[in-house]
This record gives C-alpha cells, structure tokens and sequence, in this order.
C-alpha cells in the first residue's frame, strides 16, 4: 500500500529507463498498460475544482500584452473549449504552422483541389502569433492566438483583408503537478477560446487535431464555476464598478421559468462583505483568499433574498448565466471579459475548468 | 535510395529462389541446356524471335509475307500460353523502335503477354524510345496503359524508379498524363516526392481542373510529404484510377490460368481515402478513428532525410511490408488512427515510445469521456458507440491488455452506468482492468459494481459474475507468466509503476474472490438461487479453486456458506455435480500445497482454510453417502422436536444419493431399470450394498464426473466397505 502511494511522487520516466535494458517482453506489455501519467491519475480520486483561491487582483496588464491583442480578447464574446496536451508543438515554428493551416483550409474548403503548401494562398491567410506577455506562472507555456485573415470574393485587389476567424490556446496558473507530469515533448495549452464562423472553428480544430495529435471538446461551466464567477466579479466592485450582478436562472416548471434576477452594486457588495470572513477590511495582501464556503453562503444569501420575495427557490433552478460589467458568462461555454484588469483570474478558472476534462 | 536497393535484392532473392532447384545439379543442366538450344534452333518460334530480333530498320511492311507469318506465329504462341521473358524483350524492341515504321507497333504491343515475369531493362528501353522516336500519341498510350498492366509482373522496379525523373516529364503531354500520373503512384517513394514536381502537378491541375489522377497522385505526394502539399478529396471523387484495360487482363489471367500461377495483379491501387461513414451530420464526432495521416515536419525533416529514410505507416499495406520496415516506421500523426488498421495495430504491439502511447491514450479517453461521460444531450449514436467499443475491444483483445485511457474512463463511468447501455462491450471491456491495488479496489471497482449488481435485473447478475470470472482469469493468467520468468520468489514490483508485490498481488486477488462471493451470496438468495447464477457462480469458483495448480498463485479461498449450500442443495444434478468437481479440484490443490509446503515452505495455508474445506467435505459426504445430514459440529443443527414435527419421514437421509432432490429421479430410473418386475416402489433397497455400487456406477454413467472425482478421492474403498458393514 505504502509503495504504492510512492509510486505517485515518483517519475515514472526515470524509473522505466532503467527498467527497459533488462527485461523482456512481459515487461513492456504492462508498460503500455499502466502508463506512468494514466496509472497515477486514474487511480487517485477525481479532481476537483480548487476549494479556494486568489482574490482577483486588477493586474497591469496592459503592459504586458500588445494593446490590439488585449481589445480583441475584451470586446468580443468567445465561445470556450478544452484541448488535450498538444504533441511536438514548438513555439518557434508558428510561421510555418500558419503556412500548414492556410493551407488546409483553402483545400477543405476547395474540395478536390490539392494546394501547395509553401505557396501564397488568396482565399485565406491564417497566422499564428505569441502572445507576449500572457501568462502567469512560470510553467505555463505562453499563449498563442490565431487568426485567419480572408479577402471577400468579390472585393478589389487592393482592399485590405478582413479577419474572419480568431482563437486562443492558453494556459493560465496551470497546475503545475499535472504540467510536470507530461513528458517533455507535450505541450499543454488546455484551453481554447475562439469566436468565427462555425465552419472556421471546425476547420481549425480539426487542423490542429491532426498536427498536433490532440483532442477538442467543448467546455461547458458547471453551476460552481458560475457562482465562482459572481463572486469573483463582485468582489472587484470595490476598484472597478461592477454597475450590476444579473443571473438568469431557469426553473424546471411547466412550462419552464425564466428568472432574471438582477442586484444593485452596493447591495451586492455589501451582502459580500457580510459573508466574507476575518479578512474583510484589511485589504492589503496575504490575507486576500476567497473561500468555496463564502462563496456558497453568498449565494445561498442571494437565494433566500429571492425566496423572501417572491416565494420561488432558486436552489430547485440551473443558474444559465451570471454577467456584470466586468464581463459575463453563460452555461454553454460562451464567455465575455469587458475589462482587461481581471483578465488574468478568469482565466485561471477557465484553465482549472479545461484541465479537469482532461480524460488523463 | 536505400529502399529501391533493398527492394531489389527482394526482388532478385525471390528470384534466385524459382531457380534455386535448378542451380543444385549445373552441370547437367548445361548439358540439356545445350540439347534444347540445338532443338529450339528448328522451332518456327525461336525463328519468328530472331526475325524480329534482326530485321534491318526501313524493312517494308506492307506485303510482307515473312513478316506477317512470323507475328502470327508470335501471337499465337502469346494468347495460348504467354511470351517469355526474352520474347517480351525482343518484340517490345521491335515495337517501340519503330524499325518497319508505325504500323505493327500497337499490334506488337497488343500480344505483349508474359508467360512468367517482364524483364525491367525492357521496359526501361522502351520508355526511352518514347521519346526517342515519333510514336504516335495513341500507341505511347497503348504502351503505358500495357506497363500498367503488367506492372506487377516487372521483375525489379529499381531502375524504373531511377528514372523517376524521366517518367515524369511526360505528364506534360496532355493525352498521356492519366496514365503516367497512374505510372507515377505506382513508382513513387518519399525521395520521388520534390518541390518542384508539386509546383508541376499544381500547375497541370489549374490547367485541367479537377482531374481525380492528378489528385490521387498528389494525395500519395502528400502521404509522404504532407509539408510540401494539402488536400482533401471529396468522398465522390473515391475511385481510383480507372485505367482496366479489360482484354489485356482477361488475356492475362487466361495464360496464368493455363500456366497454373496466378499472380496477383493489383493494377488499381488501393487508395487510403477517409471513409465518413458518419457522413450524416453530427454535433460530435468523437467516436471516428482519424485516418492514418503522416507528420509534417518541417525544421526537423533535413536531418531525418540525412540519417535515414523513414517510411510512413500510412503507406504499408500489408504485414510483409511491415516486416521489412519495422525498424524505420515513422508514426502517424494521429496516434488513434493505429486501431483502424490491423497491420498497424501489429505495429502498435511493439512501441515502447511514452509519448506515443501516452497520445493514443489521450485520443481514447478523450473520446470514451466526451461519448458516455460529457454527453448532456444524452444522444448517444447506438450503433456508432457500438462499432467504436466493439473495435476498441477487438483491439485490447488483440494486444491481450486493456489502454488505461479506458480504465480510468470505467472507473468514472461505472458510477453513472445505468448498467443496460452497450452492458456486453462495457463489461468486457470492464473485464480487461488490470490488476488494482487493494487499497483502492473497493473504491474504484466494488462500491459501484455492488450498487450496479443490486439494482439490476438477474441478467445483469450473470454477466456481471462471468466479466468478474474473466478479469480473474486474465490477473491470473498475467501473474502466472511473471511467475514462470521471475522463478516465483520475487515480487513483481520491478515491472510496472503500480509497484504491487507478490503479497500486494494476493490481497487484490483475494479481495476480488471474496467480493464476488459476497455478490454470489446475496445475490443467489434474492433470485431465489437462480440455476442461471448459480452456473455462473460455479464459473468462478472453477477458476478460483485451481489459482494454485493451474496458475503457481499461493492461494486457497474457500466459497462462502451462501454459495456452497445453494449449490448442495440445488434441484438440478449438474450443479451438485460442478460443486463436486470444484471440492475435488480444491482437495488436490491442498494437498499438492501441502506437500510444497513440506519440502520448501512455499507458503503457508492458514488452519482455517483447511478447517472450512474439510467441513464442506464432511457434510457433502455425511449427507450424499452417509445418509446423516444431522450430526455434531455441522452448521445445519435443528432441534429434534422440530424435525420430527417436521412430518418428513426419515430426515436424515433425504439429501443422500436417493433422496437428493437432484438424483431422485435418477434413482427411480435407476429402480425401474433394477428391478423391473416390482410393483412396489422402494428407494431404500437400493442402499443395499450391491445395487448402491450398481447404482454409483449408473450415476457415473450419465456423465457425473464431477461427482466420480469427489467420491474417488474422498472416500476409500475400505472406508466404504467398513461403512456398509456398519449399515
């Protein structure tokens, strides 16, 4: 039993090396059946989401992160999804990836036409770029955004092109054991937020499926991810107006029943500071940590307000969607960020979300 | 250039081997060699050949007699039983350089039919003459069309392919470009693949348009080098090329017929066009297997074309193929493509690479979590999750183990399974789980297995049972031949990263046994001791009670109370028969470990196994022969008065041979075969010492060697004897 738990610290890489020069077959047959990364994820409990996190800190982003990429990722609503780690994915080759993916799409889209890869595409251009700047912890791999740029069919020479297309794959305070535990040659980018035509995004994913020997899936926001998001938000009213917190709730009646259930600022933030605990006030530094239990009892509080009202449980409901004016989110995996100063926390739950879909 | 070598030194050891019989006695041969030569000298044939060998360039043809009666005798001889390699040479050369003018040159090519192989120099000559001489457009297609056929008749292709380059320039002509492009798939390897013919091909194609042979042709470019060109072929556009010429082939096949080889000839390759058999819409696509692709590898390419050429999985076909490349596969791009092809599955049986395990893994649990995990529509596609698991199935049954992608995914989706869903491919595949740590076993497999089992219908039991008696079997099976390796003392922990040790090993086994005989137990007594489950609960103990002798695993567990009992006293005879046969297997297993024990301490029996097996044994014994099925120290103590209030006349002896519910009517059979004059019914005399031997041995008759065992080994003959004195 203990040995087992051992083999979990353990890295399976060294520990087979050395194996493999003296054993015979029986040996690797068991290999490829309790693979290192598998065996030890499988056999642990589920992951979960983290219980409690950073208070969301108005990060100076904008110094970081060239100003055109940080519009293009505040003013749009994305819709989000999780990949698999990305195999021999090098950031130092992203020209020649966009080359390949301008390619692919001119000859999906041209079916029966064989395109020279190397050669200038007119249709589509798509390119893929490093954006400096956006990430957090130090294994994170840095974020890359693509782009696919396309001439209308009938425009002159001489119009600019037009972006069609744009997503992210980005990892953001990654869990740092699971990153570790992927052999070097893995790149683990968990979460990828597009917007464009839908068969753009196919187009893509099914481009970087093939290269990359990935899988996509779309990544939806469970309830708690959503309440996280509330809170989250309002909890930044006090430096940023948040102007409203709305949920849209459904209730499973017949017919079903749609409730908008919209809050006031200062109520809000003042409903928040009573269910913060011992760090309220203090404000400055190590004590900034936001608990799942506050974060549950805010909106038990925001239930039974809604209950004392209106005789109506929002416990029995799904709650569809939370936005405020630092962005909003929907249940289906469509997620808007209107300020760039919590980029960086939403983020970080978007991440945690993507790697627990992680089959492995 | 490694390949083309290797290619045809295959190509030259196969022939060696056709003559390899004649090369044993060569001087003899040289002798008849001789003879026949002076023979041939007068055949009109070998004389047509040498006309044609020899006649001056500018020979006229019209109205000439000896010519025509020579090619006569040469198609002749073709249609009825094929021109020899020599005749192919000669003939192909007269054709092709046009000595007597145009004319007989698409009628020279027309009888081209080779009795056995067509020597490559030949057609290497002719190709030159394309372009040497003015041969008309139609008959330069007549002559590829005819290089087509017969292409897998061309003794060696080595310098076919040289001169790669040369073919090649013709697809410029417009007439003959299908068919060199046909030519050209046939003859291409990676190193025929170059920016430049790209560009060529690129260009005839915004010339032609879509034409379906300058696609193919680009489709194999892009096997090998995906980074040079893309494309994608629309599913109508799936034949080949289409270049059958049928009475050439129809020929062909009539002389190999008659020649008795038939010589595969595959003119029309088989193309790797992605079958969307999915085409219809749908929202997810997770459960397609991606096609065999090749990487594009750009940066790293120069230094891989430098060391050594790697050949893409995506291009062998057959398990030869394979077999001579294994040492320089290069992976496809998708690893989950490996279990769509059974030649690369063969080749997935030998990687060792992490990584690309790992990327197989990541590809099927993703798609195993995305179908019956993430699903929230519930839509499921049946028969597309069908043929999915039934693949995944065929493959883990192919390798001998499960991927761990898919036993992470069991784990998680035992807890949400309705337990009908795909319930035979769920626990098959549930039954290839390998061997689980004992502290975690429960958590993982018994809690919702134990929900799964109660809930559900007596169905899902059996074959529940039957998935639990196979992973037994296959832990067993795969302790067992690390045990032949390890010579038995050593713990296992060397092998896998699951570090379980001999001892680890045991307690997984033993928790599995007692779990499915605490499942067998409860279970048995809720369908009122099903003869179904119980057959199946049988199953598994026939496993369990031979770990030792037919697996080298130290362990005996005995079947609890609740199985064994119901087993006993079941109605049907074939039960109490396999209950018998497993208490004999039992027995000889003891006593084998016993003996072990003596001589080295194996390993230790604990009293109480010993202790439990000798009870059943004494009960089982006491109540079939013994006729007392009440005695001191049994577990089944009544009190005499309820036994006698009871009103069953003779209590005691209503579970022996006789009166066994079992074997009732075997003994009323057997009493009416005995004593066929006697009115009276009477069970009791069969107990005489006589008719009971009679009648052991008209049980054993019907085929209850389960019993013949258990009796044979348990009870003397002596004790027997001294029994009946008793009685």
């Amino acid at each position: 039993m203990e040995q087992t738990n051992a083999s979990v610290t353990r890295t399976p890489l060294d520990s087979v090396a050395v194996k493999r020069k003296s054993k015979s077959r029986s040996y690797r047959q068991s290999y490829r059946s309790c693979l290192g990364v598998a065996s030890r994820l499988g056999l642990t409990p589920a992951r979960r989401l983290t219980t409690n996190r950073k208070a969301p800190e108005s990060h100076n982003i904008t110094r970081q992160v060239n100003p055109e990429h940080l519009a293009l990722l505040v003013k749009n609503e994305w819709q989000l999804a999780y990949v698999t780690p990305l195999h021999q994915f090098r950031h130092t080759q992203l020209r020649s990836y966009a080359r390949h993916l301008s390619a692919f799409v001119v000859a999906e889209k041209q079916q029966g036409l064989a395109v020279e890869v190397s050669g200038l595409q007119n249709g589509f251009k798509a390119s893929m770029t490093v954006v400096q700047g956006m990430s957090e912890a130090d294994d994170d791999p840095e974020t890359v955004l693509i782009q696919i740029h396309s001439k209308p069919l009938f425009s002159r020479p001489d119009d600019p092109q037009k972006l069609v297309w744009s997503g992210w794959l980005t990892c953001i305070n990654g869990n740092p054991e699971y990153l570790h535990s992927l052999p070097k040659d893995f790149t683990c980018l968990p979460l990828f937020v597009y917007k464009g035509a839908e068969n753009l995004s196919s187009l893509v994913k099914s481009w970087v499926q093939r290269t990359f020997d990935c899988c996509f899936g779309p990544l939806e926001l469970s309830q708690t991810s959503l309440q996280w998001l509330a809170a989250l938000w309002t909890n930044c009213h006090a430096e940023s107006n948040i102007q409203h917190l709305r949920m849209l709730w459904t209730l499973p009646s017949a017919p079903p029943l749609q409730v908008t259930y919209a809050v006031d600022p200062h109520d809000v933030w003042e409903l928040w500071g009573s269910v913060r605990k011992g760090s309220w006030g203090d404000g400055a530094g190590e004590a900034r940590w936001i608990d799942l239990e506050e974060v549950a009892s805010f909106m038990q509080s925001l239930k039974s307000h809604f209950y004392r009202h209106f005789k109506l449980d929002l416990s029995a409901g799904i709650l569809n969607q939370v936005s405020t004016a630092l962005g909003s989110a929907r249940f289906n995996g469509r997620i808007k960020i209107s300020n760039s100063a919590y980029v960086i926390t939403t983020l970080t739950l978007l991440t945690e979300c993507a790697l627990l879909k992680m089959p492995i | 250039m490694a390949a083309s070598l290797n290619s045809s030194e295959s190509d030259r050891s196969s022939l060696g081997g056709q003559s390899a019989s004649s090369r044993s006695n060569n001087r003899s041969l040289r002798v008849a060699e001789k003879e026949r030569r002076r023979n041939e000298a007068e055949d009109p044939f070998v004389l047509a050949l040498k006309y044609f060998s020899v006649v001056e360039a500018g020979t006229p043809v019209v109205g000439n007699d000896d010519f025509e009666n020579n090619l006569v005798l040469v198609e002749r001889t073709a249609y009825s039983q094929g021109l020899s390699p020599e005749a192919i040479s000669i003939m192909l050369e007269f054709a092709m350089s046009l000595r007597m003018g145009t004319a007989p040159c698409a009628r020279v090519l027309k009888c081209l039919i080779p009795a056995s192989v067509v020597p490559q120099e030949a057609v290497v000559r002719a190709a030159v003459w394309l372009s040497v001489g003015k041969i008309p457009i139609s008959t330069q297609v007549l002559f590829i069309k005819w290089v087509l056929t017969v292409f897998d008749m061309i003794d060696a292709k080595d310098q076919l392919r040289a001169i790669y380059g040369f073919i090649f320039s013709f697809v410029t002509e417009e007439n003959l470009c299908p068919f060199i492009c046909h030519l050209l798939y046939l003859l291409t390897q990676k190193e025929s693949v170059r920016v430049y013919r790209v560009r060529k091909l690129l260009e005839l194609q915004s010339k032609l348009g879509r034409q379906p042979f300058l696609l193919h042709l680009l489709s194999l470019y892009k096997v090998f080098c995906p980074e040079l060109v893309t494309l994608s072929i629309p599913s109508r556009m799936r034949g080949a090329f289409r270049n059958h010429v049928s009475p050439w082939k129809a020929a062909l096949t009539a002389v190999q017929k008659r020649n008795g080889s038939l010589a595969g000839s595959s003119v029309s390759p088989a193309l790797a066009v992605r079958d969307k058999s999915g085409s219809r819409k749908r929202k997810h696509c997770h459960l397609q297997l991606p096609a065999l692709t090749s990487v594009a590898s750009d940066g790293a390419r120069s230094e891989q074309t430098s060391s050594r050429t790697l050949v893409p999985l995506a291009h062998l076909q057959s398990f030869d193929q394979l077999l001579k490349n294994v040492h320089r596969i290069e992976l496809p791009a998708q690893m989950g493509s490996l279990l769509g092809s059974s030649v690369a599955l063969q080749y997935l049986d030998c990687i060792q690479d992490e990584s690309a395990l790992l990327r197989l893994n990541f590809w099927l649990g993703c798609a195993l979590h995305e179908e019956f995990l993430f699903c929230g529509d519930g839509a499921t596609q049946t028969s597309e999750a069908l043929q999915f698991l039934s693949r995944l199935l065929s493959a883990q049954h192919f390798l001998q183990e499960g991927f761990s992608s898919s036993d992470a995914f069991l784990y998680k989706f035992l807890n949400v399974w309705d337990g009908s869903l795909l319930r035979p491919q769920i626990l098959c595949l549930l039954s290839n789980i390998p061997v689980i740590p004992s502290s975690q076993i429960r958590k993982l497999l018994f809690e919702p297995l134990t929900q799964l089992f109660f809930t559900s219908s007596l169905f899902f039991k059996c074959g529940l049972v039957e998935c639990l008696n196979n992973m037994l079997l296959k832990w067993l099976t795969w302790h067992s031949v690390y045990a032949l390796e390890d010579d038995l003392d050593i713990s296992l922990n060397s092998h896998t990263s699951l570090n379980i040790t001999l001892s680890g090993f045991k307690d997984s086994v033993m928790e599995l046994i007692h779990f499915v005989g605490h499942l067998a137990s409860v279970g048995l007594q809720l369908e009122g001791c099903h003869a179904l489950l119980l057959s199946f609960v049988l199953d598994f103990y026939e496993t369990v009670c031979d770990t030792f002798l037919k697996f080298g695993l130290p362990l005996v567990v005995m079947p609890p109370a609740g199985v064994f009992y119901p087993a006993f006293f079941a109605t049907d005879p074939v039960s109490v028969d396999r209950l018998a046969h497993i208490m004999h297997r039992y027995k000889v297993n003891l006593t084998s470990a016993k003996r072990q024990e003596k001589q080295k301490e194996a390993f230790h029996i604990s009293r109480q196994t010993f202790q439990e097996f000798n009870h059943c044994v004494v009960f089982m014994v006491n109540c079939l022969w013994n006729s007392r099925m009440f005695y001191p120290g049994s577990d089944v103590q009544p009190g005499e008065e309820l036994l006698l209030g009871s009103g069953v006349p003779r209590y005691w002896a209503s579970f022996d041979f006789i009166h066994h519910p079992a074997f009732v009517s075997y003994a009323l059979d057997f009493h009416q075969k005995c004593w066929p004059s006697r009115k009276e019914m009477d069970l009791s005399s069969i107990k005489d010492s006589k008719p009971w031997s009679w009648y052991l041995d008209y049980l054993f008759s019907q085929g209850f060697d389960g019993l013949k065992d258990f009796l044979k080994s348990n009870i003397s003959r002596q004790a027997a004897a001294v029994d009946e004195q008793q009685r």
